[in-house]
C-alpha cells in the first residue's frame, strides 16, 4: 500500500460533532466503546432490521459521522429502547443512552419523525402524553373514579428549556 | 396500612380505567394504603419526551419525585414506562452536578430534589411489602388451571442496575405473583422479546409481535399476563392488526395482572371493564360459574 493511499483512507474525525454530542446528558459516554459487540446480540432491532446496528452507531459516534447519523429518516428510530444494550455493554457506555442523547441533537435541527413529534407536542400542551377530555372522565366515573386532575401547567413549562433560566436567573 | 404515594401517569387513568380500578381495589385489602398525589404530570414518557431533551426530561421527572418527597412518602407506579423515568431520574440524580443542574431548573418553581423518596413498581411493591402469601390468603376463587403465559416486557427489568426489580435473565417475580392466584404461569420461547412499539415504523414492530403471539399461542395460555399498559396496547389492538396482517388468528387475551388478582379477589368478571378489550379473557367466567353452584 502507498502511502498516498494509506492517506486516502484516514478517517477525519468530526470533533464538533463529538463536543455538541458530549453537552447531551450521558452523550460522551461513546468513547468508552472498544467495539466488542456485546450490544449486538440482544437487540431485537438488529434481529428484525439489517440496517439497524448498535456497534456500528457507536463506532459512527467514535468517528463523528454525523452525515450517516443525523439525516432524515435516520436509522436510530428504529431503536425498540428495550434496555438491553444497557444490560449487556461491559463497559457501561449504555449505547441506548448515547442513541438518545442523538436524537436529542436530531429534535435540536427538527429531524424528529412525527409520532414523537405528536406526543412532545401533546405533552408540551396538556403536561400529558394522553390527553384528558370528558369521554375519559365519563369512562372514569364507570368505575367510580374521580375525574383526571389538571396539571399545572406554569409550573412544567417554567422548567423547560435553557432561556426560561436566564431569565428567571437575572 | 403501610402508606405509598400512588404515581398513575397518563395511559392507565385515561386510556386503561378498569386497570387504575383494580389497583385502588386490590392493595387496600394486601395492606397498602394509596396516598394520590396532586399536581402531578406526566413522568414524562422514556421514548419520545426523552428523546427531545434529556435535561428537559429530567427536570419535570425530579419535580413530580418531589411531590413524593413533600408528603414524606416512596412512591409507586403502575407502568413500566413511568417506573422507567422516574428510577433513571432517582438514579441519575445521585450525581451531584447534574442533580445541581437539574435543581437549577427547580428552583425556577421553588421547588428542589432531594432524592429521599424511592421509586417502586406496584409488582416489586406487592413482592417486598406484602409477600406472596399475604396475596396468595386474599384470593376468594383460585384460579386453578388458568395457563397465563407471562410478558414482562423490557422497561420493568432493564437496566437492571437501575431498576433493581429482578434478575432480566431469569425473572420469578410475575411467576411467583401468578402462582399465587392458584393459576400456572408459563414462560413462553419469545418471552424476552420487546413488543415493538417504541420503534418506529410498521414494519419491524409487526414482525416483532407476530413472533412473539405464535410462541404465546404454541403454549396454548389461556391468557397473556402482563404488567406494562404499552404493552397491552399492542397486544390487545394490534393483536388484531396482526390477525389481519399475516392471516392468523392467535385469539389470546392479554390482561393486566391487577385486574386478574381482583378478580381472584372476588371482584365480578363483568366490574372489571373486560369487555372494552378487543380480545376479552372469557376463560375466567369458568371461576365464575363454579363459585355461583
Amino acid at each position: 500500500m502507498s502511502s498516498s493511499d494509506a492517506k486516502d483512507e484516514v478517517v477525519r474525525v468530526d470533533f464538533a460533532f463529538k463536543r455538541e454530542l458530549a453537552k447531551k446528558v450521558e452523550g460522551d459516554l461513546a468513547n468508552f466503546c472498544y467495539q466488542c459487540g456485546a450490544c449486538v446480540g440482544d437487540c431485537p432491532a438488529t434481529r428484525y432490521s439489517p440496517a439497524f446496528n448498535p456497534r456500528e452507531i457507536m463506532l459512527k459516534v467514535l468517528y463523528g459521522l454525523e452525515s450517516e447519523l443525523l439525516g432524515p429518516d435516520s436509522v436510530l428510530w428504529q431503536c425498540t429502547n428495550c434496555y438491553g444494550c444497557h444490560e449487556r455493554c461491559p463497559q457501561e457506555v449504555k449505547p441506548v443512552e448515547v442513541i438518545i442523547s442523538l436524537k436529542n441533537m436530531l429534535a435540536d435541527r427538527g429531524l424528529a419523525p412525527p409520532a414523537a413529534d405528536k406526543v412532545i407536542q401533546t405533552f408540551m400542551a396538556q403536561g400529558r402524553t394522553v390527553p384528558a377530555n370528558p369521554a375519559i372522565d365519563k369512562q372514569r366515573a364507570k368505575f367510580d373514579l374521580p375525574p383526571m386532575g389538571a396539571v399545572p401547567m406554569d409550573e412544567i413549562l417554567a422548567l423547560i428549556g435553557p432561556e426560561a433560566e436566564e431569565e428567571s436567573g437575572s | 396500612m403501610k402508606r405509598y404515594a400512588f404515581f398513575p401517569g397518563c395511559l392507565i387513568p385515561a386510556r386503561h380505567p378498569a386497570m387504575e380500578f383494580a389497583i385502588r381495589s386490590t392493595l387496600p385489602k394486601l395492606g397498602i394504603e394509596i396516598v394520590d398525589l396532586e399536581g402531578a404530570s406526566c413522568c414524562p414518557d422514556p421514548i419520545y419526551f426523552k428523546s427531545k431533551d434529556k435535561l428537559d426530561w429530567l427536570a419535570v421527572a425530579a419535580r413530580n419525585l418531589t411531590l413524593a418527597e413533600d408528603l414524606g412518602l416512596d412512591i409507586f407506579t403502575n407502568c413500566s414506562g413511568c417506573t422507567a423515568t422516574l428510577s433513571e431520574t432517582y438514579h441519575l440524580l445521585q450525581d451531584e452536578e447534574l442533580r445541581d443542574r437539574v435543581n437549577r431548573r427547580l428552583a425556577r418553581v421553588d421547588r428542589e430534589y432531594r432524592g429521599t423518596s424511592r421509586v417502586r413498581h406496584i409488582a416489586t411493591l406487592v413482592r417486598d411489602e406484602v409477600g406472596y402469601d399475604a396475596v396468595r390468603e386474599s384470593v376468594e376463587r383460585p384460579l386453578e388451571g388458568l395457563k397465563v403465559a407471562i410478558h414482562y416486557g423490557c422497561h420493568l427489568l432493564k437496566p437492571s442496575r437501575i431498576m433493581q426489580v429482578d434478575n432480566p435473565d431469569d425473572p420469578q417475580v410475575l411467576e411467583r405473583l401468578i402462582e399465587a392466584l392458584g393459576a400456572t404461569p408459563v414462560r413462553h420461547a419469545n418471552w424476552y422479546l420487546c413488543c415493538g412499539k417504541a420503534c418506529d415504523g410498521e414494519e419491524i414492530p409487526n414482525q416483532m409481535m407476530h413472533d412473539l403471539l405464535a410462541t404465546v399461542h404454541d403454549e396454548k395460555a389461556d391468557v397473556l399476563g402482563m404488567i406494562c399498559p404499552t404493552c397491552f396496547g399492542q397486544f390487545d389492538h394490534g393483536q388484531m392488526k396482526i390477525a389481519k396482517l399475516f392471516d392468523e388468528d392467535f385469539h389470546t387475551p392479554p390482561i393486566y395482572y391487577f385486574q386478574l388478582l381482583a378478580f381472584a379477589q372476588g371482584v365480578p368478571y363483568g366490574k372489571l371493564g373486560f369487555e372494552r378489550q378487543r380480545f376479552k379473557p372469557v376463560a375466567l367466567q369458568r371461576y365464575e360459574e363454579v363459585a355461583a353452584k
